[in-house]
């Protein structure tokens, strides 16, 4: 008996080392990035500062690596981080990747199926296992050891419309995921899964049933509220002190002919937070009531704890797509702050609760509408990123005018309308959250840029430009210490990890996956510079360890 | 949600295949094909389900769970033919040739629901002629400052024919596809100009007269930058929605 209790241990003991315990989410270690936000804070901000501002001039490429898929959108997931194995994805694959060199450990590939193919943001994983959403709205849980797949969800019927992007979000026992599709008029819900079984735990639903709250803000006696959209297809955000799950919803349908849905259509375009135990509301705060531009409030949740003009607070704070920057109490969902962060055209101001008011003559319009910004909005899914030191959050913007159109004949489905972009222009901005005002503008180039951000203890910000280059700012000036054309554009987000004393900064442009660190010389023989960044004195403090 | 390139990518992946003569055959097959199943439709199911089969008394077929799963009438024929009659939808007899019409028709307003965020939008005219041709051509002299660069008789001679009604709207906020003019001089005085290429913060490239591109490190040159299109950047947040509707009704009167 003795001996098989051992055997039992030594077993579990593997299992602990080469898996993920969701406990370590709450603490992430710097050898790791075990989350698609890297914890659940979702300010990717990273405490590691061995690259710093004195030294990132230096960054060499460690090594890189080929998905050799040459159809589909690229490489937009970010990599999660476990045990030394990187793991990423793209519509239809999965990657597992030794970390330190590169090498493909094993690919997983989907079978063909008719989903759309748009992007694929990352996987969850919970021990031993990997979470990963399929084009056609599947939910799989693959083996990390191996990728063999374990089992296969349906999440939502891909005739119907549905597709699904994101990564999922492991908390405790609960594989928490979303859907998207606005193509057609469909309803949107988080649903949570058990991560050994694949069986459902529970649903929220993004739009009430009639009868129930928020179902007075749809027409009475139509089929709107069972059609009216609202998305759930960009990871959310935990806070494990309040227990809340934080998760941005989409844009109503029929997306640009709003007149057929009268009312402020909750739970679209609304910031939710729910019990992660049972899927519960507990509050909600709608960026944008009765949306007619496909301007959702997916963006990501990012949860600060700081001051808010001169008493500490719970904050929760998003730069939306409509182009406002929301500080919101998370405990309350009380809105603190709601501000423009880009030029708009759009608002009228916000009411007493914090929501901008619409003015109506900028809705869609069979003779066209020039609006700002256009469709794709000010942001778009692009994580952003919160650094604590400057207080600073930085967000890839931009100020864009389209002409919408209202299409509509008969009974509007579907998106019943059109923009058509005119003229567009992307920044990188630090935004001041205390007050919305703009601290520092980095100009990334004309059109819609589609680059994610990762800031550091080391001072630093990485992100991209329309043109392909990946670059290094200082945080506090947005001037540029260090750039590399990545040959496409940097659509994954950027993460960054230690290995071996090493800290290294990953990002994606296309099909290619980059690894940068600091020459291996300069690493073992630091000048005085390198010498007071290395990793045993710069001593992270365990609460912001990312 | 959606994202343009994709669309921009799905238009292109469309239009490909369509050139082939054989798609194009199967693709006026498909047509024929449901127009005579929206005549059918429109003679037998439009009572409850809606002219445009989105619903009426009956339900929405375009959002129809069935009918998306429909492969050429196997699902639909079987209701058509059957009925539903605790529900109150008779049964029909038609033949197969005829189920496979009502369902080619059904799958093709689907589709068109579906992909109106994905289509180039070509508004009639009449749809975009919302404006004041002579207040238009009020502001082209005088307020909107046009005539500073655009003259009727010249570069917007016939305007109006070279491009589609939507498109031209589109121009007149914002003429794409004019690249700026740059000037680079050296650190010895040399000086170069031409068409601008490329340029981002660290490298400018431009075509020179003889053809010939040239590329500089930014930080080792002086760079001049004239953007023909700056005045139109600077309008964008100056214009009215009626301004460019009067605008657009004076362009199109340059037949």
């Amino acid at each position: 008996m003795i001996r098989r209790a051992s055997v039992l241990l030594g077993v579990a003991w593997c299992a602990l080392a080469q898996g993920l315990d969701p406990q370590a989410i709450l603490h992430p270690k710097p050898d790791s990035w075990p989350t698609y936000n890297g914890d659940y804070s979702g300010q990717r901000f990273s405490a590691l500062r061995q690259i710093d501002t004195t030294n990132v001039g230096m960054l060499t490429l460690s090594w890189a690596f080929q998905t050799d898929v040459s159809t589909g959108p690229g490489l937009k997931s970010t990599p999660l981080l476990v045990n030394g194995t990187l793991y990423f994805t793209e519509p239809d694959d999965v990657w597992a990747v030794d970390a330190r060199s590169g090498q493909q450990l094993w690919h997983y590939r989907y079978h063909a199926n008719e989903g759309l193919h748009i992007g694929q943001r990352g996987l969850g994983m919970y021990q031993g296992h990997l979470y990963f959403e399929t084009p056609d709205a599947h939910l799989l849980s693959l083996d990390a050891r191996s990728g063999e797949m374990q089992w296969d969800v349906e999440l939502a019927d891909v005739k119907l419309g549905y597709w699904a992007t994101m990564a999922p979000l492991i908390i405790g026992r609960h594989v928490i995921v979303g859907v998207s599709g606005d193509f057609t008029d469909l309803h949107g819900f988080i649903d949570s899964f058990d991560p050994d079984t694949g069986k459902l735990q529970w649903r929220w639903d993004a739009l009430p049933k009639p009868g129930q709250p928020g179902a007075d803000t749809w027409p009475k006696g139509t089929d709107a509220i069972a059609h009216g959209g609202g998305m759930t297809w960009i990871t959310g955000t935990y806070d494990p002190s309040l227990n809340l799950l934080y998760w941005g919803t989409g844009n109503p349908n029929p997306v640009l002919a709003g007149y057929t849905r009268p009312g402020d259509n909750l739970f679209t375009c609304t910031i939710v937070a729910l019990n992660p135990d049972t899927g519960k509301l507990v509050w909600y705060f709608q960026p944008s009531p009765h949306d007619v531009h496909d301007w959702d409030a997916v963006q990501t949740p990012v949860l600060v704890d700081a001051d808010f003009h001169g008493a500490p607070r719970k904050l929760l704070i998003q730069a939306s797509r409509n182009g406002y920057l929301f500080v919101l109490d998370r405990a309350t969902g009380k809105a603190l702050l709601s501000a423009p962060y880009e030029e708009i055209n759009w608002s009228k101001g916000v009411d007493a609760t914090g929501r901008p008011i619409a003015d109506a003559s900028k809705n869609p319009s069979p003779a066209g509408t020039l609006v700002e910004p256009d469709a794709l909005g000010a942001t778009n899914w692009m994580p952003p990123s919160f650094d604590p030191e400057t207080g600073l959050l930085y967000v890839d913007t931009h100020r864009s005018f389209s002409i919408y159109y209202d299409l509509s004949s008969g009974k509007p489905e579907g998106f019943a309308g059109r923009d058509l972009s005119v003229w567009a222009r992307s920044s990188l901005k630090a935004i001041d959250y205390q007050t919305g005002a703009t601290r520092w503008q980095h100009d990334l180039g004309p059109g819609d840029n589609w680059a994610s951000v990762l800031s550091t203890a080391g001072g630093l910000v990485f992100t991209g430009d329309v043109y392909g280059n990946i670059l290094a700012l200082d945080a506090r000036t947005g001037k540029t210490l260090w750039h590399a054309s990545g040959g496409g554009q940097a659509q994954a987000p950027p993460i960054t990890y230690l290995l071996d004393d090493r800290q290294y900064i990953l990002i994606g442009c296309r099909g290619v996956l980059y690894a940068w660190a600091l020459p291996e010389a300069l690493l073992r023989n630091p000048r005085p510079a390198a010498a007071t960044a290395s990793p045993a004195q710069s001593a992270p403090s365990p609460a912001r360890n990312r | 949600m959606v994202l343009r390139l994709l669309a921009v990518l799905l238009v292109a992946a469309l239009r490909l295949p369509a050139q082939d003569p054989d798609d194009m055959g199967q693709k006026q097959a498909a047509d024929a094909q449901a127009s005579a199943g929206k005549l059918l439709f429109q003679q037998n199911c439009a009572f409850c389900h809606g002219p445009d089969a989105r619903g009426a008394s009956g339900p929405d077929l375009i959002r129809s769970t069935l009918v998306n799963h429909d492969v050429n009438g196997d699902l639909i024929g079987q209701v058509v033919r059957n009925g539903r009659l605790q529900k109150g939808m008779p049964a029909f007899s038609f033949s197969d040739a005829q189920i496979r019409q009502i369902a080619t028709y059904l799958h093709s307003e689907a589709a068109l629901a579906s992909t109106v965020a994905r289509r180039a939008p070509d508004s009639p005219p009449e749809t975009l002629l919302v404006g004041d041709a002579n207040r238009g051509k009020a502001y082209f002299n005088g307020a909107g400052k046009c005539s500073t660069c655009h003259s009727p008789e010249r570069d917007l001679a016939h305007v109006a024919t070279k491009y589609k009604p939507i498109d031209l709207q589109s121009r007149i906020v914002f003429p794409a596809g004019l690249n700026p003019t740059v000037t680079v001089t050296e650190s010895s005085g040399r000086s170069f100009e031409g068409e601008q290429i490329y340029a981002d913060e660290f490298t400018v490239t431009l075509r020179g007269r003889d053809g010939w591109t040239r590329s500089w490190n930014r930080a080792r040159v002086q760079v001049r930058v004239q953007d023909p299109l700056a005045a139109h950047v600077a309008q964008l947040s100056v214009y009215t929605d009626r301004n460019i509707h009067d605008l657009f009704a004076y362009l199109e009167t340059l037949k």
